[in-house]
C-alpha cells in the first residue's frame, strides 16, 4: 500500500521557542523592575565607545551590569569591566545574533535582583538581530554618520524595530560629507515613532540628552514595578 | 547566515507536529515568509537542505509562499504595498503608516505520509507493533 499525503495545518511562528523564552526572560526583569536595553549596530558604529561613555553618565545614579555578544574574544567585556562594572561576555562562535536563550543563561552569573539598568551589546549586524526578541524593554539602534546616510533605507526592519536610534560620530559629518539631518529624515522614514538622538559618544556632544532620556527611562522602570506590587 | 537557526526551527517544529500525528516521514513543509523579515528564500532554502538531514523531513521540500508588505495610514486609511523602498510615513498625510503584513514567518502547513505507526491494521483490526516492510 502507498502512503497517502495527508495535509495538516500548523499555524506556528518559526520563531515561537525563542519568543517563549523571550517571554519568560520579559516576566522577569519586569518583576525585579530592571530596565533591559538591547544595543544594535553594524560593526564599527562605535557601539562599544557609545557604551563606555553611557555608562560613565550613569554608574554614580545607578546599579549596571553589561551583557557582551560578539563572535569571539572578550575584549569589549574587560573594557566595560575597566569601568568597574560587572560584564559578561558571550562569545557565539559562528552565530550572527544573540538569542533570548543565551541571555537567559548569562542571567546565571548576574545577581538581577540588585540591577537597575541591564544593557545587552549585541553582536555587530544590522540584519539578524533584528529577528530575535531577547525580552528587552528597549530597542536601541546605533548609527554612525561615517556609514553614509543610507544605512535605515538598507536596514529598514533593524531600525523599523528600534525604540530609539542613537546617531553616532556627527563630529565626523564633515568629514564623511554627511548630512546629519538627511540621516536623521532616513531614519524618521522607516521608523516614525522612535526618538532619536544626534550624537559624538567620544566628544561628547549631546551625550547628555540621550543620558538624561536614559536616566528617566530607568527611574519610571523601577517606579512601575513598585507601584504594581 | 541566521537562516541555519531558522531552518532548524522549521525542522523541528514540523517534525514535533508530523509525530503528534505519528507520521513516518515529512513530504511537504509550507512557509509562509513576509518580505519585511530579515529572511533571503534562497538563503532559506539552502540552509533546510541541511537542517533536514537525519529527520522526519529528510526528503521534505520547502513551499514557500511570499507574503507582500502592505502599510495602512493610521489616519487616512490608505493602504498601500511599497514595492521600491520602505517609507512608513503617509504619503498623503504625513502620519506614520503601520504594517499590515508582510513580517509573516510561520509554518502554514505540512504534508505528511498518513501511514499512521499505531493505528489497528485496516484489513484485521489488529493493532500489531510490527510494521510491514515497503
Amino acid at each position: 500500500m502507498q502512503p497517502v499525503p495527508e495535509r495538516i495545518s500548523v499555524q506556528t511562528n518559526v520563531l515561537n521557542a525563542n519568543q517563549q523564552t523571550a517571554l519568560a526572560n520579559r516576566e522577569l526583569f519586569a518583576d525585579r523592575g530592571l530596565l533591559v536595553m538591547n544595543l544594535m549596530s553594524a560593526p564599527g558604529a562605535g557601539k562599544t565607545t557609545l557604551l563606555e561613555a553611557t555608562i560613565k553618565a550613569l554608574q554614580g545614579h545607578f546599579r549596571l551590569a553589561v551583557i557582551e555578544g560578539d563572535l569571539q574574544t572578550d575584549l569589549d567585556a574587560q573594557r566595560i569591566q575597566a569601568l568597574g562594572v560587572r560584564a559578561h561576555q558571550i562569545t557565539t562562535g559562528t552565530v550572527c545574533h544573540l538569542d533570548a536563550r543565551m541571555v537567559a543563561r548569562a542571567l546565571d552569573s548576574f545577581p538581577v535582583d540588585d540591577l537597575d539598568l541591564l544593557i545587552i551589546e549585541n553582536v555587530g549586524n544590522l540584519i539578524c538581530p533584528a529577528s530575535f526578541d531577547l525580552g528587552e524593554s528597549l530597542r536601541v539602534v546605533v548609527c554612525s554618520v561615517a556609514e553614509g546616510p543610507e544605512k535605515p533605507k538598507k536596514y529598514p526592519v533593524m531600525f523599523n524595530k528600534a525604540n530609539v536610534v542613537l546617531i553616532n560620530k556627527i563630529d565626523l559629518a564633515d568629514a564623511s560629507g554627511v548630512d546629519v539631518k538627511e540621516l536623521a529624515a532616513n531614519v524618521r522614514e522607516v521608523s516614525p515613532k522612535a526618538a532619536i538622538f544626534e550624537l559624538s559618544s567620544r566628544t561628547g556632544q549631546g551625550m547628555a540628552a540621550w543620558t538624561q532620556w536614559l536616566q528617566q527611562a530607568v527611574e519610571m522602570r523601577a517606579l512601575a514595578a513598585t507601584v504594581s506590587v | 547566515m541566521h537562516e541555519i537557526s531558522i531552518a532548524e526551527s522549521i525542522v523541528q517544529i514540523a517534525e514535533a507536529k508530523a509525530r503528534e500525528q505519528y507520521a513516518r516521514s515529512i513530504q511537504v513543509i509550507g512557509l509562509r515568509l513576509g518580505t519585511f523579515t530579515t529572511i533571503v528564500p534562497d538563503a532559506l532554502q539552502f540552509a533546510f537542505e541541511i537542517a533536514r538531514q537525519g529527520t522526519l523531513a529528510r526528503d521534505a521540500r520547502l513551499d514557500i509562499e511570499i507574503v507582500p508588505m502592505v502599510v495602512r495610514c493610521v489616519v487616512c486609511e490608505a493602504s498601500t504595498q511599497p514595492v521600491r523602498g520602505v517609507c512608513l510615513i503617509c504619503e498623503h498625510c504625513g502620519f506614520p503608516l503601520e504594517i499590515v503584513s508582510g513580517e509573516e514567518l510561520q509554518i502554514d502547513y505540512i504534508e505528511v505520509d498518513s501511514e499512521k505507526e499505531e493505528s489497528p491494521c485496516s484489513q484485521c483490526q489488529n493493532e500489531s507493533q510490527s510494521r510491514p516492510m515497503y
